[in-house]
């Protein structure tokens, strides 16, 4: 019993693992109080600079943290070696199961393509940027840190994924010359003399930026006027933002195949007595409960449809259809989507009826920027739309598109104003909220700040923030 | 294997963070007291409630979309309905998804509450009644103050006091090493802190009377800022102070003495003759609270529109009271007239008669064109520095 006990048993599990085709980051395992588990989940990594948003999530944390539905923590970071956290309060047949859940993250942090080009030495690096921040903060204080930190925050979800972490600066502005064989047909096309036909002169980085930029810190760190301090924080924000990102996005599929591999790997696992089995099989249905009439547990919702590609698969391949098992499509899938892709291919229609999903909306539509938020305007009743599939997967990924942020991109640098454009017309800007971060961007940029969105309408509308404040043009 | 616990050498930081955020919260409240002082929620509360803190306040600030996206979401269930049936109301269904699918969704969640004597005690630290002198009697008010008395090693962080603390880290530095006395790396050791004695200061009786206007011209808006302002005054005066009595005083074209909580409730009717209620809250004074016994204060509140004929009865009258009170203050309000035709038919209303006449300094008068002014009024009629 105790550590060791379930240290071996992980141990026994991750070789159960091993024989199904999974491939791990070797594991660390940690015992920690509750307070540390908490403290990691409102951080998001072990250690990390300090900021007072995690400090509400760690009191939100207090009061509400859970695994899927149930009341257990389990936290892995992505990094090679990975680190996982078990509760020293858990009981030992709840950490044996949690050590199972992990090895299911850690090969997904190991082998999902949305990870490729992840930090893996994350841990580490931020430990190291914490106490960076931590010397600044003791030179600079708290307040001006912690604001650049909030301005920071404001931005940093704003990612250019397919550029990555790593860009040069843009081209400077020069005339490249290019030359290139005449063709065929070129003499048809000619009129008069022939050999300049096949030399092309571009000017290139002449316009600031020369395709609109989606990364706004990216852009602001580079080519606002700041001091190397500033450029720092701005960066290790961006950069841990970048980390966050994959994991934002494969939610569903990331604990749906944690749940499906834990429950594999204890159906098989046969060192437990059969209390034991009792008690897993207890919070492993609580793990992979429903959820509410309207909020949908992920956990649930990703391990049945990893149930229904293995039945599935199996089936195939026992009928010769398929060249790969059950196990093996699973870990297949795990590899190659993220939630988007995941339930446009994998939840069907049948599933999705099984399952009992539906859309609602609500007959009381809340009215745009309504001020004051009060309950009564906010929820109104909610009435059932349909059972359409599309538009099902379209509200559950609704929340994690773009990364929760609207769509904005900086269109043009015009002398000393920058020019935003909004371009998702989903829905209209927050004006409060616009105005706020405006004046963030303002600060870092020191010239006015122009924003191009619409309102309900789609009509053009332009928000502007100089030194006399905000205003609407 | 290691123990993250002692490897990664970090202080916990979730409890120092969310101190901070604590911190930022307060520091919210007190930006935005403008707002709250005149917040209706805050007004109709009995006191005792917790009041919420509007999250817009306090958050993350990004950009975020407007309210329309979350009309839509998934649920869950087998029940045949056609497309419209109501299936939920409200609060039953919780709103969907949300709170469970990611954290960027889930930081909406977090709203503060605070009570309501915090906020009063934040908004009225730096007040005082004005004047206020002692006087023989037998029944004193008192007032506490936390009066910081000694220096001690050990205590509570926020009540570092800093000086000490770089003297003692000076020393330190100068002991070892160089020699330089130089403030650097600043060690527990170092802290000083401050420790504190609570005092107790006693002062004469205070009698606070309140006038209110209640006359026709009175609209709804123009007692809503009386009323706020005398919400205010009275439990800055209850909080401030544990010996105090309040006397409330409506009028139109006669005054009378209500009770407090018909006071808060008010209509408005009739003409208006400023000059009854002072005369009442005179009398009132000379039978009940003579000044070498007691500290008066009156403080009235109307719109200006008095019958002309009886300006010169104010004028008299809020002499007399002078010579009887520590105070009086006069706060008028002065947004759109009830007739609507003020801008072009401009009659002096009893603030201009006021300070044509009165040259007293202990007569207070203020303008309150908006709600936002409450506080700055608040301020003026109670922050002024007296105490010798």
């Amino acid at each position: 019993m105790g550590r060791e006990y379930v240290l071996n048993a992980i141990a026994d599990i991750e070789e159960l693992a091993k024989q199904k085709g999974l491939d791990c980051f070797p594991t660390i395992f940690e015992f920690v109080d509750r307070d540390l588990m908490l403290e990691a989940c409102s951080y998001g990594l072990p250690a990390r600079a300090r900021h007072w948003s995690y400090g509400r999530s760690y009191q939100h944390q207090k009061l509400y943290g859970e695994m899927g539905f149930s009341k257990v923590y389990e936290i892995v970071f992505n990094n090679n070696p990975a680190y996982a956290f078990l509760m020293n309060t858990n009981t030992d047949i709840v950490n044996i199961m949690v050590g199972a859940h992990v090895l299911g993250h850690n090969h997904f942090f190991k082998n999902n393509v949305m990870f490729k080009n992840t930090d893996r030495n994350m841990i580490f690096r931020a430990a190291e940027r914490a106490r960076r921040v931590d010397k600044y903060i003791e030179d600079l204080g708290l307040d001006k840190v912690e604001h650049l930190m909030d301005v920071g925050f404001a931005l940093h979800h704003h990612i250019d994924w397919h550029k990555g972490v790593f860009r040069k600066k843009y081209p400077k502005k020069s005339v490249i010359k290019n030359t290139y064989k005449p063709g065929e047909f070129d003499d048809l096309l000619k009129f008069g003399k022939s050999k300049e036909r096949c030399v092309k002169y571009r000017t290139i980085g002449e316009k600031l930026p020369p395709h609109p930029e989606k990364d706004l810190l990216w852009f602001l760190t580079n080519y606002a006027p700041l001091e190397d301090w500033e450029k720092d924080i701005l960066e290790i924000i961006r950069e841990e933002s970048y980390y966050f990102y994959p994991i934002a996005i494969t939610k569903i599929i990331n604990e749906g195949y944690s749940s499906f591999i834990h429950a594999e790997l204890m159906n098989e696992y046969d060192k437990i007595s059969e209390e034991e089995f009792l008690e897993f099989a207890k919070v492993h249905s609580g793990v992979v409960s429903p959820g509410q009439k309207f909020s949908i547990n992920p956990y649930y919702l990703g391990f049945k449809i990893f149930t229904d590609i293995k039945e599935k698969w199996d089936k195939m391949h026992e009928r010769g259809e398929s060249n790969i098992t059950g196990i093996q499509k699973v870990i297949q899938v795990a590899n190659e989507e993220d939630d988007a892709s995941f339930l446009r291919n994998y939840l069907t229609k049948e599933l999705a009826r099984k399952l009992g999903l539906f859309n609602y909306g609500y007959k009381h539509k809340r009215k745009p920027n309504d001020e004051n938020k009060n309950i009564e305007s906010k929820y109104g009743i909610i009435e059932f739309k349909d059972r359409d599939l599309n538009k099902i997967i379209e509200n559950i990924l609704r929340p994690t598109f773009n990364y929760g942020v609207p769509l904005i991109q900086i269109v043009e640098v015009d002398g000393d104003s920058l020019i935003l454009r909004h371009t998702d017309t989903t829905d209209t800007l927050d004006v409060k909220y616009c105005t706020k971060t405006m004046e963030y961007i303002y600060e870092l940029w020191g010239g006015n700040i122009e924003l191009h969105t619409h309102d309900n309408e789609l009509n053009e509308i332009v928000y502007y923030f100089d030194e006399g404040g905000f205003s609407i043009l | 294997m290691t123990d993250f616990a002692d490897a990664w050498a970090f202080p916990r930081r979730g409890k120092r963070d969310s101190a901070r955020h604590a911190e930022r919260v307060k520091k919210a409240i007190r930006e935005n007291l403008r707002d709250l002082v005149t917040d209706a929620s805050i007004i109709s509360s009995d006191g005792k409630k917790k009041i919420k803190i509007p999250m817009r306040y306090l958050d993350n600030y990004r950009f975020k979309h407007g309210d329309n996206k979350n009309t839509e979401g998934v649920g869950q269930g087998d029940s045949t309905h056609n497309p419209g049936d109501t299936i939920a109301h409200d609060g039953t269904g919780e709103q969907g998804g949300d709170n469970k699918s990611g954290d960027q969704e889930g930081e909406e969640l977090y709203e503060e509450e605070v009570s309501m004597a915090e906020i009063i005690d934040m908004m009225l630290e730096d007040l005082g009644l004005p004047w206020l002198e002692k006087k023989d009697s037998a029944v004193e008010i008192e007032t506490e103050n936390i009066k910081f008395t000694d220096i001690s090693e050990i205590g509570q962080l926020s009540n570092v006091d800093k000086k000490r603390t770089a003297y003692e880290n000076m020393k330190r530095n100068a002991k070892t090493g160089t020699g330089n006395a130089k403030i650097k790396n600043i060690r527990p050791e170092d802290l000083r802190y401050k420790v504190w004695e609570i005092e107790k200061e006693y002062h004469s009786n205070a009698a606070v009377y309140f006038l209110m206007d209640r006359s026709g011209s009175m609209d709804d808006d123009k007692k809503y800022i009386a009323k706020s302002f005398f919400f205010w005054l009275a439990h800055f005066c209850r909080t401030k102070y544990n010996h105090v009595e309040l006397i409330f005083i409506a009028h139109d074209t006669v005054a009378k003495i209500v009770p407090e909580k018909d006071f808060f409730k008010i209509t408005n009717s009739g003409g208006t003759m400023c000059s009854s209620a002072y005369l009442l809250a005179l009398e009132h004074i000379e039978q009940n609270h003579p000044p070498d016994m007691w500290n008066n204060y009156v403080f009235a509140f109307s719109d200006g529109d008095n019958f002309s004929s009886d300006n010169k009865k104010c004028i008299s009258t809020v002499q007399d009271l002078l010579e009887v009170c520590a105070a009086v203050g006069y706060g008028e309000i002065d947004i759109d007239s009830f007739f609507g035709y003020s801008g072009s038919y401009h009659w002096s209303t009893l603030h201009d008669e006021f300070s044509k006449s009165i040259d007293h300094p202990r007569f207070l008068t203020a303008s309150v064109q908006r709600k936002d002014d409450i506080y700055d009024c608040l301020k003026q009629f109670l922050g002024i520095e007296t105490h010798e």
